[in-house]
């Protein structure tokens, strides 16, 4: 859509870092990138924090490359990993209380287009498995049922990571953690089950093997959440700390849970189906 | 003292894959340098990971780069000095 969102008030390009002058001239604004241009534009993503090598961290850097308008883009997060990196975006960014994403974002887009009437304005909740399917669960299902206009990405790493690994809902039976010593008892969660049970209109779970398939994929489950209902991303995004994956190894290890259980699968509804038929999501959708 | 990635531009430049760029998971780390048709690494934002040694080896199957330590390099591209400038690139970094 615009660059005017972010441009510097003339006289000003001085005192503004490098980082951000790049950002303004080099940077997606109003054009969407493709993954193919990856290195040759500036990203939206910054230096930040996050492991070598995690796996969660090139998700979180394709999802940024399939927003269609960053720049109309409230991003909301919470304790984890992922928000070491969610922060040093130049999207604003929400930190929820932990559990309490779904809620802030409900009640956030709701003030949203009352506020902004003639601007779509996209919420995206990126939190962990942790956040989003334990102690969070019930903000994220209520928010479901509500059928609340936004896009939930879990970064399922199948562990509590920032905390030093717990088991969570989402961890596979039997998967010896540290805090897991003798392997977890029970099943992991069936999100996606749950979501079609609770009427989300588009429902995709997926691995970071194909850089191109991420970034479609968010911006199919953005564009449906604006349009039509809530969207959900479950994103198998390893914890090479706590599974003790040799950082060179991190890719093959996605692509073997991916073919052993992880897969690649969507779930449509008929009108997120038709709306997405109506517009061409390999262009920028003017808005 | 650390290993860094580093790209073999000769090797590199033969295709336009452009496959790491995509797979590093750190953002403006792998950069791609149209002019000169080669990928380069931002040495101060590599974390050392080597995902793109194998994406290179093993799906790219161009073997272009290898780890080496930072002090063994020359000319290398800081992306906190120079910012991020494609036209200023032209294959002048190593
Ligand atoms: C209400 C509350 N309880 C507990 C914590 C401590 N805490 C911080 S991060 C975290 C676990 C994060 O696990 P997950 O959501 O899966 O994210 P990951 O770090 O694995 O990406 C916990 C329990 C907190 N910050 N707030
Ligand atoms: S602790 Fe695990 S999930 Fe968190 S940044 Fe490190 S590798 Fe990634
Ligand atoms: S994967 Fe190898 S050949 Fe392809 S762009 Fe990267 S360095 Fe060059
Ligand atoms: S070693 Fe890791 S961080 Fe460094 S350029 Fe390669 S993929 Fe990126
Ligand atoms: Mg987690």
């Amino acid at each position: 859509m615009s660059v005017k969102n972010i441009s510097i008030t003339p006289g000003w390009e001085k005192y503004m870092t490098k980082e951000y002058q790049d950002l303004v001239e080099r940077g997606p604004y109003g054009k969407q990138k493709k993954v193919s241009e990856m290195g040759s534009f500036k990203e939206v993503l910054e230096e930040h924090p996050m492991c070598a090598g995690c796996a969660m961290t090139l998700f979180i850097r394709l999802t940024m490359v399939g927003l269609p308008n960053p720049e109309h883009t409230v991003l909301i997060g919470t304790a984890g990993c992922g928000r070491l990196a969610l922060t040093q975006t130049s999207i604003p960014f929400i930190y929820g209380n932990y559990g309490d994403t779904n809620a802030v974002a409900s009640g956030l887009k709701r003030g949203l287009e009352v506020r902004f009437k003639d601007q779509a304005k996209d919420v995206v909740v990126m939190a962990g498995d942790g956040g989003l399917a334990d102690i969070g669960f019930s903000a994220v299902m209520h928010s479901w049922f509500r059928k609340e206009r936004f896009t939930t990405i879990m970064l399922d790493n199948e562990v509590y990571g920032n905390t030093g690994g717990q088991e969570s809902g989402m961890t596979e039976r039997g998967a010896l953690l540290k805090m897991a010593p003798k392997g977890k008892m029970f099943e992991k969660m069936d999100m996606m089950g749950l979501a079609q049970t609770a009427g989300v209109a588009y429902i995709a779970r997926l691995t970071p093997t194909n850089p191109t398939r991420v970034a479609s994929v968010v911006r199919k489950a953005v564009m449906i959440a604006r349009e039509v209902g809530p969207t959900f991303i479950q994103a198998y995004t390893s914890c090479n700390i706590e599974y003790a994956i040799p950082t060179p190894k991190v890719l093959d290890d996605a692509r073997e849970i991916e073919a052993k259980r992880y897969g690649f699968t969507e779930i449509i509804s008929d009108e997120a189906k038709a709306y997405l038929d109506s517009i061409d999501t390999s262009k920028k959708v003017k808005k | 003292m650390y290993l860094v990635a580093h790209i073999d531009q000769a090797i590199c430049s033969e295709t336009a894959c452009r496959l790491c760029t995509q797979y590093c998971p750190e953002a403006n780390t792998i950069l791609y340098d149209n002019a000169a048709k080669t990928a380069f690494v931002a040495v101060d934002r590599c974390k050392g990971c080597e995902i793109c040694v194998g994406i290179c080896d093993d799906l790219a199957k161009h073997h272009a780069i290898k780890m080496v330590m930072i002090t063994d390099l020359e000319n290398q591209f800081e992306m906190s000095k120079e910012g991020f400038r494609p036209d200023h690139w032209n294959g002048k970094h190593s």
